[in-house]
């Protein structure tokens, strides 16, 4: 019998990244699982929380829990997400009645790249041309779920992808969630210094593990009228072991 | 000055955004390089910091008194003050005693937290600055950008127009000419010099002692040079020993500006003892409460006490590094400032800086005491829109945004109700193309699409899911 995983592929991956989210469960399916994809999947809850709405956190992170209540992992396209779910749930339900049951929640959900490389241990063969790309790391999967080192490993495996480190990686992007429109001229100017760092590397894509990010660095490098295109980790991988054009 | 109406003047600001982006990145760079090539576990020391101060923190009321005992045996004088007014009033009390007119100071956040210059402005004593950056300031009138390098917003070339402007000095920028401008100014005031104020880095009460850590000897000069040498010391600065504050020393120095050991280490231990050639007639230290005590006693923030006052949440904060450190209009910015800020002086005054903040967590990683900073400034957003259980003082009048409420209350609905989810999608993305023209007058969307394209909804992710093969759809 095939091993079972939930798929959470995130509001963002629900309103925004159909494609991204199709392709990361491919790679899934590529590793043998079996993937339960819930149609009831919402969000995890980050806007409200981040921004101080704590109860009604509680209700959609209690959503989460029913939903995903089979004793398998949860798997996530995003490393903030997964962050929120893992760490920020017991947290909140520090305390309460619900504190032991987010703990044990919080111990099946996974960020995709680090069940891909640390549980999976994938093998990728790179079927694409040589291309230079550089890397952006999420601030809650660098320092909450801890995942950017799975994130790279994946990149490292492909042979004619040469990965260039930016000059400030660990400085965030400016998006934040409601940060972004909350205080969206200090956004900018953070995003701003990010393309910057980003163009200096002479790169073709800058690649992210997390939709927000992506969302906010694309967003702005549109409007700036950039070159560097962007893609999100799941589409890039898909495409160079399936040998797709990006 | 209004919150958006700072933010945008600092962020057109391109000098001050040029001086703090390099300024910042040197100190990120020598914090690291040091951290990297000296230590050998800085994550332990860190632990261990931290647990140096919660062993304090548990139990400071035996340290203060314990304090209080040993520093009276030493022959200092201890002053409680619980407000910003009652310190002000003993350091004015005690001038006014030794019919003192100038005092000059050492460099203390504790003495700008209680706006003591004012204070003896208004009563007639003229309070000077002899920390080299606070004496920049002081000279134009600003209060210092940022706790440790109180004028960093400043580069060389500012500061020979400030030397020039107002000393009547030859214009210079090359920094060891600046220095002696500074030093040639500062010696004539030292030479009528009775009585100079400083803060207090560590306070330890098994010693009863004092120790001060500054690289220019201003400091020094303050607090052995005149008669009389008062210290404002926050409670939350006390340790038990020597050894405890040697390892909050040995954090303190590299997160602050990358160096091993400042210049200076003074460790006073009292007034001069018969017998002696110099030093002080008369130590005073003012333990500063400031509402101190009620962070103290509020189980979720507590730890912020922990502070050492390093800067270095501020030096690698991206939204500090953006807008420096006036944009907080508090006395202490960036991440600590926006955890402690509200509780020290009000949520309802400066409850406004908790968003600047997008919650990269690179504070609470660098913090050499491990304050989880972030998770605080979240906690305190709860606090602001009226769900924390023991809010800071002020929360009861702040203006709560209906209309955010609303937005939240509606996000947890659809959140919770995938039909809605899944039709606000559709909606989206069937009307996104629809309202796309007008982005920039809706609310929130126009906030986003200042800055970035308008994001281009796709609702199509359930049907391509029910169409892939050995997907459970359920």
């Amino acid at each position: 019998m095939k091993k079972r995983v939930y798929f959470f592929a995130t509001c963002l991956g629900n309103a925004i990244y159909a494609d991204t989210s199709i392709n990361a469960i491919k790679l899934l399916q590529r590793e043998g699982l079996e993937v339960v994809f819930k149609k009831g999947q919402t969000c995890c809850g980050q806007p409200s929380y981040n921004t101080g709405y704590f109860e009604e956190t509680k209700k959609v992170a209690l959503y989460n829990m029913d939903l995903f209540n089979e004793d398998i992992p949860v798997i996530l396209p995003s490393g903030s997400c997964s962050g929120m779910m893992s760490h920020d749930y017991v947290e909140l339900f520090k305390g309460t009645e619900h504190e032991e049951r987010a703990i044990a929640f919080s111990k099946r959900v996974y960020d995709l790249s680090e069940y891909l490389d640390q549980h999976l241990h994938v093998n990728y063969e790179d079927k694409g041309e040589k291309v230079k790309i550089t890397w952006h790391s999420n601030c809650h999967a660098l320092r909450i779920q801890k995942c950017i080192t799975s994130s790279k490993n994946l990149l490292r495996q492909l042979s004619n992808v040469e990965l260039v480190e930016l000059e400030h990686e660990h400085e965030c992007c400016g998006f934040g969630g409601t940060f972004s429109v909350k205080e969206s001229d200090i956004s900018n100017a953070m995003a701003q210094k990010k393309i910057e760092d980003i163009k200096n590397q002479n790169v073709e894509y800058i690649i992210s593990g997390d939709g927000g990010c992506l969302m906010n660095i694309s967003g702005v490098m549109e409007k700036n009228g950039e070159d560097v295109k962007s893609m999100h980790l799941y589409d890039f991988l898909h495409k160079r072991i399936n040998g797709e054009a990006l | 000055m209004n919150h958006e109406k700072i933010v945008e003047e600092k962020l057109q600001d391109e000098q001050l955004r040029k001086n703090l982006y390099s300024a910042m990145h040197t100190l990120q760079t020598n914090r690291e390089n040091l951290i990297k090539n000296k230590y050998i576990n800085w994550e332990e020391l860190r632990e261990k910091g931290k647990q140096v101060k919660e062993n304090t923190l548990n139990t400071l009321d035996q340290r203060l008194e314990e304090f209080e005992k040993n520093a009276t045996k030493n022959g200092i004088q201890v002053h409680w003050a619980s407000t910003p007014e009652e310190a002000n009033k003993i350091i004015f009390d005690i001038a006014k005693e030794k019919n003192v007119g100038k005092i000059l100071k050492g460099k203390s956040m504790a003495s700008e937290e209680i706006h003591m210059n004012a204070y003896m402005k208004k009563h007639g004593i003229e309070a000077v600055e002899t920390d080299l950056g606070e004496l920049i300031i002081q000279l134009i009138d600003e209060p210092p950008v940022h706790i440790v390098v109180p004028a960093i917003h400043k580069n060389r070339y500012e500061v020979g127009d400030i030397f020039h402007e107002k000393l009547g000095a030859k214009k210079e920028s090359d920094p060891e000419k600046l220095n002696e401008i500074a030093r040639n100014h500062l010696r004539e005031e030292f030479k009528i010099l009775k009585m100079g104020i400083s803060g207090a880095n560590f306070a330890i009460s098994s010693e009863g002692a004092i120790w001060l850590i500054e690289n220019e000897g201003n400091g020094r000069m303050c607090t052995t040079y005149p008669d009389i040498h008062v210290a404002i010391c926050g409670i939350e600065k006390l340790v038990e020993t020597f050894d405890d504050a040697v390892v909050l020393d040995t954090l303190l120095v590299p997160s602050a500006t990358g160096q091993a050991v400042t210049n200076y280490n003074n460790i006073i231990t009292g007034p001069r003892q018969e017998g002696q050639k110099d030093g002080p007639k008369e130590v005073h230290v003012v333990l500063l409460d400031n509402h101190r005590s009620r962070i103290l006693a509020h189980e979720e923030y507590n730890e912020a006490l922990r502070c050492i006052r390093c800067g270095a949440c501020m030096n690698y904060c991206p939204v500090y590094e953006k807008i420096g450190g006036h944009a907080y209009q508090a006395t202490y910015p960036g991440p600590i400032g926006e955890v402690i800020s509200p509780q020290l002086f009000g949520m309802d005054k400066h409850g406004d800086v908790l968003s600047f903040c997008s919650l990269c967590n690179r504070c609470s990683e660098v913090c050499p005491v491990k304050i989880p900073l972030a998770e605080f400034i979240r906690k305190l957003r709860r606090d602001k829109m009226g769900e924390g259980a023991n809010p800071p003082i002020g929360s009861e009048k702040v203006q709560h945004s209906k209309q955010e409420k609303k937005a939240f209350e509606g996000f947890r609905f659809v959140t919770t109700n995938p039909q809605f989810f899944h039709l606000g999608i559709k909606a989206g993305a069937l009307g996104m193309p629809l309202i796309a023209p007008f982005a920039d007058k809706l609310p929130v969307l126009k906030n986003w699409v200042k800055h970035r394209s308008t994001p281009k909804l796709d609702s199509s992710l359930h049907a391509k899911v029910k169409k892939l093969e050995g997907v459970i759809y359920e």
